[in-house]
């Protein structure tokens, strides 16, 4: 025995519902396929519906003057066996307007996407968990960064930032990975220090890794500032740099009289080109040729290997008053003296305007710092983490010498300054640095006339 | 079904006018289109052409030229104005196997066509009635002082409708080769040129005689660089080549991305370069709202939102119609230095 | 020059043999029987959005249709029928089950369940699917006509325009064409009466559709709609007018449509009396009483022939019910030359919106 259902049908597009007028047969009613079996009314039509199938009206499940919705089963009819063939069980009937697409999730299950970063809005106004939104674009940072973090396990709240509204940029984790140091956020609200974190871990990676710097009571007359970012940083590097290598630190005196010859020859040249030629330039160059023959003073110690660096990246010191900073001339054997000049010069422009950019600061594989341009004689410069040396140069001055002329000897004046190496001994041996000193030497005073 | 019976390919005596690359010329935009169309209806009998005054006068931008003398009246069609009408003719002549390729004299007038071409010719394949192998083109774009209906980019109003292809190249050899797989290929494709382009002197190129069809649904690597991606097509790909000069000495180095085909889009292009720079910015000439920029922007942050440094932004044209008057066009449509400028915010963002 | 074809007498009968009138009998007859089966399966709910019927009108899809020269392999003329020709669309060679399928969104029906009714195509038998759209058929059809022209066969296309689908700028700019082009296309105007509600008098200020042909250019004729053998006259000599080169036809049929415009049009908009009026002149009844008093056919010829018809239906009525719905993924169907279009991401298991194909 088989129960087909008859529906109420969708007369026309929009109609959504149906109103049953009048039965044509009652139940029990033998009743023949297509022929009438009730009346309907909608908004367009009325109309007679055909039974579905032969057989008898089963039962009339919706009464007359009821309206129920398209689809709804108004009644069943009972097929006979053997009578024709009956048709399968009709499907659910779909309605003519496209079906809603199946229920996915709801909004609220799906992931929350992140709040859109917009640029630093300036007025402070909070959201709903009263942090402002400079905070949370502090706190957030674009998709990439996020992923990098997420990548190396590092807390992006704990980089410091030199995005907009300090927001942690690409350059800024990178350069924070690469030191594999975690560094102590930059806090703007001048208070002490945090309280520093408890010491865990291995001793050595907190050796090399941690920095605290001892407190001392303050006294009435006092002035306390809280170290602003770069002398937070440069602080912590510097202890860092001591505990990693043993300082060395070997002298010798440079004769600057074959410079100023090729200084003076083409002074007019340079200045027609709007170039200034420094002694620093001078330095930089000799450094950037003799530092090929002498790889282990380009190079660095790395656990139980050497690293010797294919590229020579000068690191040049520049004074900010107050504050120091090392930009980096990269692959600078690459460069002509002018080159040379030109660069650093832009360098320190921009050192100094604050306009650095984060991979201008980094990479440096041996430096030179320059405490002669302020008088000082001589200096022992700290070598940067990460390079096994560092070039001090002190005051270029005239001084009272004793040359050999005319086959004895003579008093002359003459321009000499003298250079310190700082060396880590580690890797740099004393006779190293001797001999490298010596090729500098004599680089600077045979300098070619022709490097620019 | 029936092919083509006793139309014979037509070797014609060529003249000099479509021989510039069979010479080892440099051909203009135009010409290259010109010599696309020559070279079809040289290679299949089963093309022609359909288009107001595409016969007699050569076309208003003179691309057919010659034509009707050297291929005659049945295979260039002067046709009254009716671009629903021959559009829709185009579809009848396709289903029966031919390889109609209809003129719009202005794609402005394309909206003319709007009915079969979304209706009836779009929906073709996909409702069991056959592919319909036909091209409608012709020239869009503004920069030219032609006013709001002769300067138009209507690629948009297609865009949204399957069963279209869109191409939209901007060099010589692009347009040669994309018209020849257009006209070749077996779906219906609206195939877009910058009027500015036809026949601007920078763009002159020497072609290969025996260049390869290019592929419709490839975009092309315009420059390479790795700061940002710039994606674009048309006229802007000129601009934001002018840009890159002016960033690259400052050493921003933009990587430039010709779309070419805008339907169907090379995602993957697209994807592969923003992963590697980061930063994406769409250029077009076509207004703002519903551009093609938009839709753009939600590929790229569907499949490439983690690798973004920097919010995905657009340089378009104004939202209104294109105006007439020098001054106020100039302003309407995206400048050199607006690209400039969006780079700049982009990179140190 | 309009002509007017009334003759129904010996000498449209001398170019048709018996068996042909027996078909064209059939061809009424199956129309009728089939669209009748839908409008039950309608009311049924196993048809949804429209049922759009010829009611009174199947001498004129049956009648013109039979005029053309008809092949199975892609050879032979081709037509448009509109909503109300699936007379034509018959005598072409369509199968009732494909019909019933179309309308029932079968996956078995020609398109797959992606279109309804009459819209599909089969260009080996020689038609072409319609749209919704009005006035696009003719442009369509311009261009076949064009296309035979061109390459020099003598085949001919013939496609229906109701009096509302006359009012489009597509069925001039299509008509235009083909008149211009000297493509040979044959046009009828089936003038039944209404465009939906709208009555022909709100359609055109002129007294026909006809009078529109020396404005083209072109051969013109008229005949009474509901005299199927009139009908397969006139068209005879246009067709043969177009087949011989000399250019395009404009043909008017006047007739009624004696329902709504589809199966939920109440029709309340029609004057009384007019509808009993048209039944009394009914095409198949009409033929069946011309037929049999002319001595053509006898009556066990007819009745042979609807027993034949009610088996067929009846059978592919059955098939088509039996037969199942599309998978829900048929949605994402071919458009352009084989790329499917892609699966939405929530789709996915587990959603990815990265997943690319």
């Amino acid at each position: 025995m088989a129960r087909i259902e008859v529906p109420m049908p969708q007369m026309g597009e929009s109609i959504a519902e149906g109103t049953v007028s009048k039965w044509l047969k009652k139940v029990g009613d033998d009743v023949a396929r297509d022929e009438p079996l009730l009346e309907i009314s909608t908004d367009k039509v009325d109309a007679e519906i055909p039974s579905p199938a032969a057989g008898t009206l089963a039962q009339i499940v919706v009464e007359e003057g009821k309206t129920v919705e398209v689809g709804t089963v108004v009644a069943f009819i009972e097929t006979e066996k053997g009578a024709l063939a009956a048709p399968p069980a009709q499907p659910p009937v779909a309605p003519a307007a496209p079906p809603l697409p199946a229920a996915g999730p709801s909004p609220a299950a799906l992931a929350a996407p992140a709040p859109v970063a917009s640029a630093a809005p300036a007025t402070g106004s909070t959201d709903g968990d009263g942090e402002t939104a400079e905070e949370r674009l502090r706190r957030r940072s674009t998709p990439l960064v996020r992923r990098i973090a997420a990548e190396h396990g590092v807390d992006i709240a704990s980089v410091s930032g030199t995005g907009h509204a300090g927001r942690v940029t690409k350059q800024d984790i990178l350069s924070f990975i690469d030191q594999q140091r975690p560094v102590e956020a930059a806090s703007s609200k001048p208070a002490r220090p945090p309280a520093p974190a408890e010491v865990t871990g291995d001793f050595w990676s907190i050796f090399y890794g941690q920095v605290r710097h001892p407190e001392f009571n303050e006294r009435p007359g006092d002035r306390v500032e809280p170290m602003d970012r770069i002398r937070r940083l440069t602080a912590d590097h510097m202890v860092r740099a001591k505990r990693i290598a043993p300082h060395v630190h070997s002298f010798i005196e440079i004769d600057f009289t074959r410079v100023d010859r090729v200084r003076a020859r083409w002074k007019a040249t340079w200045e027609q080109q709007g170039s200034r030629v420094s002694y620093t330039a001078f330095v930089a160059w000799a450094c950037a040729r003799v530092l090929r023959e002498f790889p282990m003073v380009n190079a660095t110690v790395s656990g139980d290997s050497l690293i010797f660096r294919g590229e020579i990246n000068l690191g040049i010191a520049v004074d900010l008053n107050p504050g120091l900073i090392v930009p980096v001339v990269r692959n600078s054997d690459e460069l002509n003296l002018v080159g040379l000049a030109r660069r650093i010069s832009d360098l320190a422009v921009r050192a100094r305007d604050r306009k650095l950019k984060p991979e201008e600061i980094q990479g440096a594989t041996f430096s030179i710092t320059n405490p002669g341009v302020l008088g000082t004689i001589v200096g022992m410069p700290i070598i940067p983490e990460g390079t096994s040396a560092i070039l001090g140069t002190g005051a270029i001055e005239k001084k009272t010498v004793v040359i050999e002329a005319d086959g004895g000897d003579a008093i002359a004046i003459r321009k000499r300054a003298y250079f310190s190496l700082g060396y880590d001994h580690r890797i740099v041996d004393g006779a190293d640095a001797a001999r490298f000193l010596s090729r500098l030497k004599e680089t600077l005073e045979t300098f070619p006339e022709d490097a620019g | 079904m029936v092919t083509a019976t006793d139309r014979k390919a037509t070797r014609t005596e060529r003249p000099d006018h479509v021989r510039s690359t069979e010479l080892g010329k440099p051909v203009t935009l135009l010409e290259a289109i010109r010599e696309a169309l020559w070279e079809e209806l040289e290679r299949d009998p089963d093309v022609f052409l359909m288009g107001e005054d595409i016969g007699a006068y050569g076309g208003a931008f003179k691309v057919t030229d010659g034509f009707l003398e050297a291929f005659g009246p049945d295979r260039i069609i002067d046709t009254p104005i009716s671009e629903a009408g021959f559009t829709g003719a185009a579809a009848g002549a396709a289903h029966m196997g031919m390889r109609p390729v209809v003129e719009m004299q202005f794609m402005d007038f394309v909206s003319c066509a709007y009915e079969p071409l979304t209706n009836y010719i779009a929906t073709s394949r996909w409702r069991g009635s056959g592919p319909l192998p036909l091209v409608v083109r012709g020239p869009v774009g503004g920069g030219v002082r032609g006013g709001p209906f002769h300067s138009q980019n209507p690629e948009m109003a297609f865009f949204h409708t399957p069963g279209l292809k869109i191409v939209y190249p901007c060099t010589p050899r692009d347009a040669k080769g994309l018209l020849k797989a257009a006209i070749r290929d077996d779906d219906p494709v609206l195939f877009f040129e910058h009027k500015k382009l036809y026949r601007a002197p920078f763009l002159r190129e020497t072609l290969a005689p025996d260049a390869a069809i290019e592929v419709i649904g490839r975009a092309r690597l315009h420059r390479a660089g790795d700061r940002l991606t710039v994606i674009t097509y048309g006229m802007m790909v000129h601009e934001s080549a002018r840009a890159a000069e002016i960033l690259a000495s400052d050493g921003i180095e933009i990587e430039i991305i010709d779309l070419r085909t805008l339907l169907p889009l090379d995602e993957d292009a697209i994807i592969e370069s923003v992963k590697k720079t980061g930063r994406a910015l769409i250029v077009h000439e076509d207004t703002r709202t519903g551009g093609l920029a938009g839709e753009l922007a939600m590929r790229i942050s569907e499949r490439a939102f983690e690798w973004l440094d920097a919010p995905i932004l657009r340089v378009t044209a104004l939202d209104t119609p294109v105006p007439y008057s020098p001054p106020l066009e100039d302003y309407f449509l995206p400048q050199t230095d607006d690209i400039v400028k969006a780079v700049r915010y982009m990179v140190s963002y | 020059m309009a002509r007017r074809t009334q003759d129904r007498g010996s000498a449209s009968i001398a170019g048709l043999r018996r068996k042909q009138l027996i078909d064209i009998y059939y061809y009424l007859q199956l129309t009728r029987q089939v669209e009748q089966a839908l409008a039950n399966l309608y009311r049924q709910n196993k048809i949804l959005g429209g049922l759009y019927r010829s009611l009174g009108q199947e001498a004129t899809a049956v009648g013109s249709a039979f005029a053309l020269r008809r092949a199975t392999d892609g050879t032979g003329d081709v037509v448009a029928p509109a909503i109300r020709n699936l007379g034509a669309l018959f005598v072409m060679g369509a199968a009732p089950v494909d019909v019933m399928m179309q309308y029932m969104a079968k996956a078995g029906s020609p398109t797959r369940g992606r279109e309804q009714n009459l819209h599909f195509t089969d260009l080996d038998r020689g038609w072409i699917g319609l749209i919704s759209h009005l006035g696009i058929m003719i442009e369509v059809m311009s261009g076949v006509a064009l296309s035979f022209r061109l390459r020099g066969t003598d085949r001919v296309a013939l496609t229906w325009t109701g009096d509302g689908a006359a009012s489009t700028g597509a069925f001039h700019e299509g008509f235009n064409l083909a008149a211009v082009q000297r493509a040979p296309l044959v046009v009828i105007v089936e003038n039944n009466g209404y465009a939906y509600s709208t009555p022909t008098r709100r359609q055109t200020a002129a007294e026909s559709f006809v009078v529109r042909a020396p404005a083209y250019g072109v051969y013109a004729d008229e005949c009474d709609g509901n005299d199927v053998l009139a009908v397969y006259e006139m068209t005879r000599k246009a067709v043969a007018h177009a087949r011989s080169g000399r250019g395009a036809a404009l043909l008017e049929v006047k007739t009624y449509r004696r329902l709504g415009h589809a199966e939920h049009d109440d029709q309340r908009y029609v004057p009384p009396g007019e509808l009993e009026a048209w039944q009394a002149r009914d095409p198949i009844t009409s033929f069946e009483e011309g037929a049999v008093s002319a001595g053509w056919l006898q009556e066990r010829d007819l009745e042979r022939v609807r027993t034949k018809v009610l088996k067929e239906v009846d059978a592919a009525r059955e098939t088509a019910e039996a037969s199942p719905l599309p998978g829900a993924e048929e949605a994402l169907a071919e458009t352009l030359g084989g790329e499917h279009a892609r699966l939405p991401w929530t789709r996915r298991t587990p959603p990815d919106p990265h997943a690319t194909g």
